[in-house]
């Protein structure tokens, strides 16, 4: 890189500080400042802010997505009634790829991002204080908007306040369920049984002997319209002949 | 002996019709005439009220938040704000000065004790003795046709106690500090004093009457602007304010000469600066913009002549302490290269002005 002479001349020097005082003078009456006093007044997020993340007991149908793709470990399945998410936000990004995974919409963000714990232990959050948001202190009185533009930045402030909401997001998936695409080769171990939470694999004839001795045309499944299509069964199954097709 | 004082203090009384009646009620008291006799004393209320002591620790509180506030606003941050928030924060030198008041003013082992405690203290003699010779209209400490040279004298004395203090406080900061400040006091005080000079040949007087007089139809900051100029930045270098700021340098010698100083003593040292700014701003005033002439009032009488030099050096002050924010430090060979070139250059015209404007006025 190459730096370019600056010019000495008395001229030119004058210009600058002229330049110097102008500016100065300038900032002294309206300041170009564009930082918000924060406890008192509140930043407008949009609407896509990740923030603070809010369980629907009623809608999770414990498949265990959220848990197995966090990229950081944070999700923590623990058991009453049934399994349900709790997040650990000492490892918690904020990523919000269990919020996305979800097939049913149980988990949904909100515009809460400023959360305080009172000890490290309490940042392992239940699924049960997951339900809810959790209780809010406002200090702010008022809300300010950044106005970004080409030209430069500005902030608007309103006297209204901001309320603290939860975005829930439905997915638009079409119901799917679970199919058998080769019914042979099935080895009638059961584990999708097992692991099907809504009882929805039954197990139609069973033609392999214990010894593992196939009898005719092997097992045969058959899949209930209790199917809600989260795909557990596909996981497990050690054959891989399981699939989710979409159903009209 | 009482009523000889009394008499004294009541024949040299100021008038302000404003506040007459109150007055008139309160002299028919006995002991709180006295009082209020004494208060109202021209040369008592010059040095304690206006322009002394009472409107000094106002200014002091003004301008430490109010330079703060501006450097901040350039700056883009906010500046001091949590204490009294509906008026931004303006009591936060007072919430300081009250903190300094109660801590513990440490003296550490190496100090030279008693003059590591008596300077700062000291160091007022030589700001506070300026004020009783600057007039105010007919508000006065101590009339003087000699007035304007014994304010430069007095200011002269300040930063001998300033190296003093490096010199007691024992630290290798504070020596590195009052090594700067004798190099810096060296640079600023001959233009400085030949500026003046300039002005004194200008008015053919040092009396602070006569060179008011003079300006009441050109201020003498037309009547000889290179001497104006000098002054400006003798004046910034005096009271080691940013682009001059060598002594005090935060940043390298975390402020020099008083890095030492703690408490009670830390708040006396810290405004020493501001203190000298004010002097020499009041100077600034009387010889550049017209000293206390102005608008006057008839309801505030005598009071007219220190209001309306109190409003000229506050004005003066606050443009100065924008200049903070604008500049970067100069080095110290710059700061002196500066000021022995083109400073004494400058002055050195700027009094060959004066001298030729004074023959022609």
């Amino acid at each position: 890189m190459k730096v370019e002479k600056i010019s000495r001349s008395p001229l030119e020097e004058l210009k600058r500080h002229v330049g110097v005082i102008q500016e100065a003078f300038k900032q002294a009456v309206i300041p170009d400042r564009v930082t918000i006093e924060y406890p008192r007044e509140r930043r407008k997020y949009p609407e896509n802010l990740r923030g603070f993340i809010v369980l629907d007991k009623s809608r999770c149908i414990s498949c265990f997505r959220c848990a197995q793709i966090c990229p950081a470990n944070a999700i923590q399945m623990s058991y009453f009634e049934n399994f349900y998410p709790g997040i650990d936000y000492t490892k918690c990004i904020f990523c919000h790829f269990c919020v996305e995974s979800c097939p049913t919409g149980a988990l949904a963000s909100s515009t809460l991002h400023d959360m305080a714990f009172k000890s490290l232990e309490d940042m392992k959050v239940k699924p049960n204080q997951m339900m809810r948001l959790p209780a809010t202190i406002r200090e702010d009185v008022q809300s300010v908007e950044y106005d970004v533009t080409k030209k430069g930045w500005r902030l608007i402030r309103k006297m209204e306040l901001e309320d603290i909401k939860v975005v829930r997001i439905l997915p638009k998936l079409k119901p799917r369920r679970a199919f058998c695409l080769e019914p042979e080769s099935c080895l009638g171990c059961r584990q999708c049984m097992e692991v099907c939470p809504h009882e929805a694999i039954v197990m139609e004839r069973c033609e392999i002997t214990l010894e593992g001795q196939i009898v005719g045309k092997g097992c045969v499944l058959k899949i209930t319209e209790k199917c809600v299509g989260c795909g557990l069964c596909v996981r497990q199954c050690p054959m891989k002949i399981l699939s989710l097709k979409e159903v009209e | 002996m009482i009523s000889t004082l009394f008499e004294i203090f009541k024949s040299n009384m100021v008038q302000i019709p404003l506040i007459q009646p109150i007055i008139d009620y309160l002299m028919q008291i006995p002991l709180i005439n006295f009082i209020v006799a004494l208060i109202l004393w021209r040369p008592f209320f010059a040095v304690v009220i206006i322009p002394g002591l009472t409107v000094l620790l106002l200014y002091l509180l003004y301008i430490v938040w109010f330079e703060r506030k501006l450097t901040a606003r350039v700056q883009w941050r906010v500046g001091p704000l949590e204490v009294a928030r509906p008026i931004r924060g303006a009591i936060q030198a007072l919430a300081d000065g009250l903190r300094y008041f109660f801590q513990e003013a440490i003296v550490h082992k190496e100090a030279h004790r008693p003059y590591f405690i008596q300077l700062p203290i000291l160091a007022f003699i030589p700001i506070l003795l300026p004020i009783a010779f600057i007039p105010a209209g007919n508000v006065v400490g101590i009339k003087s046709p000699y007035a304007v040279q014994l304010v430069v004298a007095f200011l002269a004395l300040i930063p001998i106690t300033i190296i003093a203090i490096g010199w007691a406080s024992n630290n290798r900061f504070a020596f590195i500090g009052s090594v700067r400040e004798a190099l810096i006091y060296v640079s600023y005080e001959i233009p400085f004093i030949i500026a003046v000079i300039s002005m004194i040949y200008l008015y053919g007087s040092g009396d602070p009457y006569v060179a008011v007089e003079k300006q009441s139809i050109v201020p003498g900051a037309i009547m000889n602007p290179i001497a104006f100029l000098v002054f400006i930045i003798a004046m910034l270098m005096a009271t080691s304010r940013l682009p001059f700021e060598i002594p005090e340098a935060d940043q390298e010698i975390a402020f020099g000469p008083f890095v030492e100083y703690s408490g009670m003593l830390f708040g006396l040292v810290m405004v020493l600066a501001y203190e000298k700014l004010y002097v020499m701003a009041l100077l600034f005033v009387t010889l550049f913009l017209g000293g206390w002439s102005g608008f006057y009032c008839e309801l505030l009488g005598d009071l007219n002549a220190p209001l309306w030099l109190f409003i000229k050096t506050i004005i003066v002050i606050s443009i100065l302490a924008i200049v903070r924010s604008m500049y970067a430090r100069y080095r110290i060979d710059q700061a002196v290269r500066y000021s022995f070139s083109w400073l004494i250059a400058l002055s050195i015209v700027a009094l060959v002005i004066g001298i030729a404007v004074g023959w022609i006025v």
